[in-house]
């Protein structure tokens, strides 16, 4: 097997073999030599796709979010969440009886016999699975090679290497979105964005953030341009008369674009030049798009999504064939209140979810445009009272026209906290916390490879991916999950 | 190296020190340095690669120290005359004692054929050291005596006089640090604190930069955030509900920033703030008087900004604020009937955040690999784990009453003093098992208040803290990639004070402001040096220079955060992050851009993006003017805007200088350069500034509304430009 070492690890390999390529967002922000990355264009696209990438910020708690619903693990899941005497009432566990109307039914049942509901304020979801628009992946997590419990705890992380920086927020977030831990500027949406630049007539407009500055979407060329839920901000004093006389609005936006030797200075008023010019692009284009489709107010998600889904409306005048979006929620670190808080959050996950695929529906393009959830990590399955503590490996959403849906993928992993050599012991770290079974690179690749790009890219891309699947040696760690439609 | 003719550690008037002198230098009555000094050097030794000078191995050097240490009394080479060092040190009694980092810096800079630095400060046993690897000096201090050992002294270890007898030529080095310019004490005044005025400017020429500062950390807390939070009545229960409302707090952290008087401690306060993260939202999830809560929480960071960080550690941690953001609060032991386990969340960002960070650091910030180039982690989840049970059986002080909601439905609200009151501990929710983490074990049934000082000492004795809570701090007054000399002088400075106190968190600032790095003037031509200013403080900077007042004493401050707010948000609000990684980390380098190709660390820019830099120049836009503007400025409350539709200027900024020289637009410009920017816009900028301005044609008697917008316009230039963006 082939590690990387993440310390040393900074750069994809696939597009710097170009040679020639420079840092897009340095001196020339619109003036990407397309040519230059004409061997990175991995797909002309002649029709239109997107990625949106729904991050869970905090990490969300896996127990409570598909909840194990079968009578036997149930049993379990319940006994481990209740807490005991002198708990809050009812521990953390959602009463069997609730989750009755949001079972998912697969069209092929779990082995087993297991079976999930979806936490009840997830109709919409709900809905959208049994309707065969969404998938469920469980147990993904990030890893650099399979690993095994007896691995993990061998001490040996040379032999047996795993993700640095564990159960860290900030570096989970980082290692889910690029592979490495905080400082990491390179991550796989920007990387697919790479390649998809060439497609696009304004390259910008390739990967769009809702969210902030997020890794994800920085690529080796591909910036990643912000958006707000309202559109493109702009700096009302290039328009409005406070300046007056145009000849001194035209200084002042001579000043705060111009160039400085200074690094910091220059890569402050490159942003500023790329706002600029982007933003009366994307107002105009957005403005044209006039959504039908209601999307759920005092829903900071759904504002994103309902912006993401402007923009795809607007993808013919902003000129995209392939697009990365990154939108986000925070608020599931809950390590207290976990019952009282995590429904709202969920509700909001899954009306936004549900909106945003009714308003692709109503685009058009329900089929090219796939949504997927993300999170630091999953939680403990063992109550720490009112709430769980960091953990790993987590059950994510796949949505989409495209998705294999009303399907499970992955392995269920059985319910426990136990620390013996027990099978059923042997899919979590301690507290339940879950050892991953299927690793984001594999996950991060099959959205790769229904997006369009080359299964010779995937490794430039996704940098542990290399150990998993028959080139890794492991056939049972698929390279491509099976949850997107071929 | 033989040829060492210079002098060397002494007072100017001392004689020179030779070789061939040391002995007939008097033997001082200096206590002899036990074997471990050898010891420690020779793992410094080994620690350097070798240090393998003048054909010596390490083992050489240790081996001939060994039995120079059997065989002959240590000399001291100070003045030849120990008479005339007692009497010296009497009389220099007066001048305060360096600190050893000051005194080995002064040493480096006196005698750089001999000490030629930069070179990091380093401990073993209770040595301070240096060790200069190109000639194989060391230079050391053990308490107040100073020693040197290497080719200088033949390769003995020499007394050469104690601090005292060097106190009086470090001071006079350090005061005499002339601040030739307004600019360079512009420089340090916006680096010290928020904002420069023509009194301070004056007062920083004339006393220098160490004893002003000095002033200004021995000032007093002039109010306490909860005591300006009593007397403006957001304490009250009443039909204003102010136990569930943030505006309190937020107005509480606006006036700290931009109205209270003692502004470096304020400002140390803010970077404090950037580190230990506490967020009203997030409190106001879960706590009555969420902003009563803050501010006693600001006023933990104020009281001990200058003090030690150990007791910060405690306060912040008792602290009701900090117990409902972590979740200290309502923390039970373990129940193995039940499997309920700890919370293990305050133990996780204790440790992660607060103290020593993820990774095993050195002195200079610098993380520590393993052998195969991977950086080697501080703590694992077992000692996570572990301090988590330290941390159980805190709850709020429920013994004070409590009062009803004067609204429906008349909820019981607690007391407003259980939102500064520290925590107490239930015995019996404390976990009694053992608790081991970072080496340290807590045998099982320590009593928790025993369990959480072996805890915190733990955590205040790790040699990480220096290194990580100096570079962050740097990163927040001075510069965002500090050199790694740097960071090894404040981590010194944080290690020991001058009384050889670990923790002395004024001491470490004070380290921090007067170094060389950030005071040299090669800081304002580099290309490198320098950080973006956060939002927060290009604002405060504006209101404090502008002397921003409210009309009725609420500071009713815009920053705008919510998405809605998007076109003309600030992006920044003091005590207001998304969580408790902040607005921005410590170690973001900015993706696509020079940064990330150096690994350049940049954390402001975190929250720099298309968005933010278009709302930030809208944000200035909409206050240069005339200021924030509100619908009830005269009431400590908010009303809704159906019943108050008219929005008036609240919190409004004093032109009352820059109006009186508006039509001298190349004066004007140049007093915005000098205290904003600590003159720090380039010739080529103020020209174009001065021309750009010269457009509105403003006379001597043009109206003052005209006056006004000009004035307007000249700081938006400025406050947008690059230039001053970067404080360098």
């Amino acid at each position: 097997m082939n590690f990387i070492n993440y310390d040393k690890h900074t750069r994809r390999a696939f597009l710097r073999r170009t040679g020639q390529l420079a840092l897009a967002g340095t001196a020339t922000p619109f003036a990407i030599n397309l040519a230059a990355i004409g061997e990175a264009a991995a797909f002309n696209a002649t029709d239109y796709k997107a990625l949106v990438c729904v991050f869970l910020l905090g990490g969300n708690d896996y127990g409570n979010t598909v909840v194990t619903y079968d009578d036997a693990s149930y049993a379990r899941y319940s006994s481990i969440r209740a807490a005991g005497a002198g708990a809050a009432a009812g521990g953390i566990v959602l009463p069997k009886a609730a989750l009755a109307a949001t079972t998912l039914l697969p069209t092929t049942a779990l082995a087993e016999g297991r079976q999930y509901a979806l936490h009840p304020n997830m109709t919409g979801l709900r809905k959208l699975f049994n309707d065969g628009a969404a998938a469920v992946q469980l147990n993904v997590g990030p890893l650099v090679a399979p690993l095994t419990r007896t691995e993990y705890f061998s001490g040996n992380t040379i032999k047996y290497p795993r993700p640095p920086k564990l159960f860290s927020h900030n570096d989970q977030q980082s290692v889910w979105q690029s592979s490495s831990p905080e400082g990491s500027t390179i991550g796989w949406g920007g990387n697919i964005g790479d390649l998809a630049l060439s497609g696009n007539t304004n390259s910008l407009f390739t990967c769009i953030s809702l969210a902030g500055n997020s890794v994800f979407l920085a690529g080796d060329t591909a910036l990643q341009y912000q958006c707000s839920t309202v559109g493109a901000v702009k700096a009302q004093a290039l328009s409005d008369n406070f300046f007056y006389e145009p000849q001194m609005r035209s200084a002042f936006a001579e000043l705060i674009q111009q160039h400085s030797n200074h690094v910091l200075e220059s890569t402050y008023n490159n942003v500023t030049r790329r706002a600029i010019a982007a933003e009366a692009q994307v107002s105009g284009g957005i403005g044209a798009v006039n959504l039908q489709t209601a999307f759920p107010s005092g829903n900071s998600l759904a504002s994103q999504l309902k912006m993401v889904a402007r923009l795809i409306g607007a993808r013919t005048a902003l000129g995209n064939k392939r697009q990365v979006f990154m939108v986000q929620l925070g608020g599931f670190d809950l390590h207290d209140n976990l019952v009282a808080k995590q429904p709202g959050q969920l509700r909001m996950v899954s009306d936004a979810m549900s909106a945003f695929y009714a308003a692709t529906v109503e685009l058009g393009v329900a089929d090219k445009v796939t949504s997927f959830t993300a999170s630091d990590f999953g939680r403990t399955l063992s109550s720490n009272g009112d709430g769980s503590d960091h953990g790993w490996g987590s059950h994510h959403f796949v949505v989409g026209g495209a998705v294999n849906g009303a399907r499970f993928f992955g392995a269920a992993p059985p319910v426990s906290v136990g620390d013996t050599s027990a099978p059923d012991d042997q899919w979590h770290v301690g507290q339940g916390r879950l050892l991953p079974s299927t690793s984001v690179d594999q996950y991060a690749a099959t959205l790769a490879q229904w997006f369009g790009v080359a299964p010779e890219e995937l490794n430039g891309i996704l940098p542990n991916l290399r150990n998993f699947g028959d080139a890794g040696g492991r056939p049972d760690y698929p390279t491509n999950l099976g949850f997107m439609k071929s | 190296m033989n040829s060492i003719d210079h002098d060397v550690m002494t007072p100017s008037e001392q004689p020179s020190l030779k070789p061939s002198a040391l002995n007939d230098i008097l033997p001082l009555a200096a206590t002899l340095p036990p074997l471990s000094f050898a010891a420690g050097m020779a793992a410094l030794l080994a620690a350097c690669g070798g240090g393998d000078t003048a054909g010596d191995t390490a083992g050489d050097a240790v081996a001939r120290l060994g039995s120079e240490a059997a065989r002959a009394p240590y000399k001291a080479i100070l003045g030849g005359d120990a008479q005339k060092s007692m009497r010296q040190a009497k009389a220099q009694a007066q001048a305060r004692l360096p600190t050893p980092d000051e005194l080995m810096n002064w040493a480096e800079k006196k005698f750089p054929a001999f000490f030629p630095g930069p070179e990091p400060t380093r401990n073993t046993d209770n040595y301070v050291f240096r060790y200069y690897a190109t000639n194989g000096n060391y230079l050391a201090i053990l308490g107040q005596d100073v020693y040197v050992l290497g080719p200088i002294t033949e390769n003995r270890v020499v007394n050469v006089g104690t601090l005292t007898v060097f106190a009086e030529a470090v001071a006079a080095e350090l005061a005499n640090a002339v601040v030739n310019t307004d600019a360079e004490a512009v420089r340090f005044l916006l680096q010290a604190q928020f904002s420069a005025s023509e009194a301070e400017i004056a007062e920083v020429r004339q006393k220098g930069y160490a004893n002003w500062l000095d002033e200004q950390q021995a000032r007093p807390v002039t109010q306490l955030a909860w005591d300006w939070m009593v007397s403006t009545g957001y304490t009250a229960i009443d039909t204003h509900e102010f136990f569930f409302a943030t505006y309190p707090g937020d107005s509480m952290a606006w006036y700290q920033l931009m109205g209270a008087p003692d502004s470096v401690r304020q400002r140390t306060a803010l970077a404090l703030s950037n580190f230990f993260v506490v967020s009203l939202d997030g409190v106001n999830d879960s706590m009555n008087w969420s902003s009563p809560g803050m501010a006693h929480y600001w006023d933990i960071l104020q009281r001990n900004a200058f003090g030690n960080y150990r007791t910060l550690l405690e306060e912040i941690t008792l602290s009701p604020a900090m117990g409902a953001y972590l979740n200290t609060r309502g923390n039970r032991k373990e129940d193995p009937a039940s499997g309920r386990l700890p919370d293990e969340n305050y133990a996780r960002e204790v440790m992660q955040l607060f103290s020593i960070g993820l990774n095993q650091l050195n002195l200079d910030g610098s993380v520590k690999l393993d052998a195969a180039g991977a950086s080697l982690e501080s703590y694992t989840q077992i000692d996570v784990s572990n301090l988590a049970r330290v941390f159980t059986g805190y709850d709020a002080n429920k013994s004070f009453p409590r009062g009803v909601n004067p609204n429906p439905p008349n909820q019981t609200i607690n007391n407003v003093e259980a939102a500064r009151a520290p925590m107490v501990l239930d015995a019996r929710q404390h976990s009694p098992l053992e608790k081991k983490f970072l080496g340290s074990t807590i045998p099982a049934n320590t009593a928790g208040a025993e369990s959480l000082r072996i805890a915190l000492d733990t955590l205040y004795k790790h040699p990480n803290v220096g290194p990580f809570l100096g570079r962050q701090m740097i990163q927040r007054l001075v510069t965002s990639n500090p050199s790694a000399a740097y960071v090894s002088r404040v981590a010194s400075a944080f290690n020991a004070n001058r009384a050889g106190v670990r923790g002395d968190l004024g001491h470490m600032f004070r380290t921090i402001l007067l170094d060389d790095e950030a005071r040299n003037p090669a800081g304002l031509t580099s290309l490198t040096f320098g950080k973006l200013r956060e939002p927060v403080l290009r604002i405060a900077q504006w209101a404090r220079t502008f002397k921003l007042k409210p009309i009725a004493g609420f500071w009713k401050i815009f920053s705008g955060l919510r998405p809605g707010d998007a076109t003309r948000s600030l992006s920044q609000s003091p005590l207001q992050a998304p969580s408790v990684f902040n607005f921005f980390r410590p170690g973001y380098v900015p993706p696509s851009t020079l940064l990330a190709a150096s690994k350049a660390t940049a954390p402001e820019f975190q929250i720099v993006n298309e968005s933010t830099v278009n709302s930030y120049i809208t944000h200035l836009q909409s206050i240069v003017g005339r200021g924030y503007y509100d619908n009830t400025p005269s009431v400590p409350y908010t009303v809704d805007k159906s019943i108050a539709p008219n929005w008036v200027p609240a919190v409004v900024p004093d032109y009352t200088t820059e109006l009186a020289m508006a039509h001298d637009t190349s004066a004007l410009v140049a007093r915005l350069n000098l205290l904003l920017c600590a003159g720090q816009l380039s010739p080529a900028t103020l020209t174009f500034i001065t021309n750009a301005l010269a457009i509105d044609r403003l006379r001597v008697d043009s109206n003052a509304d005209f006056k006004q917008i000009h004035v307007a316009r000249a700081i938006m230039f400025v406050m947008c430009s690059a230039e001053y963006l970067v404080q360098k």
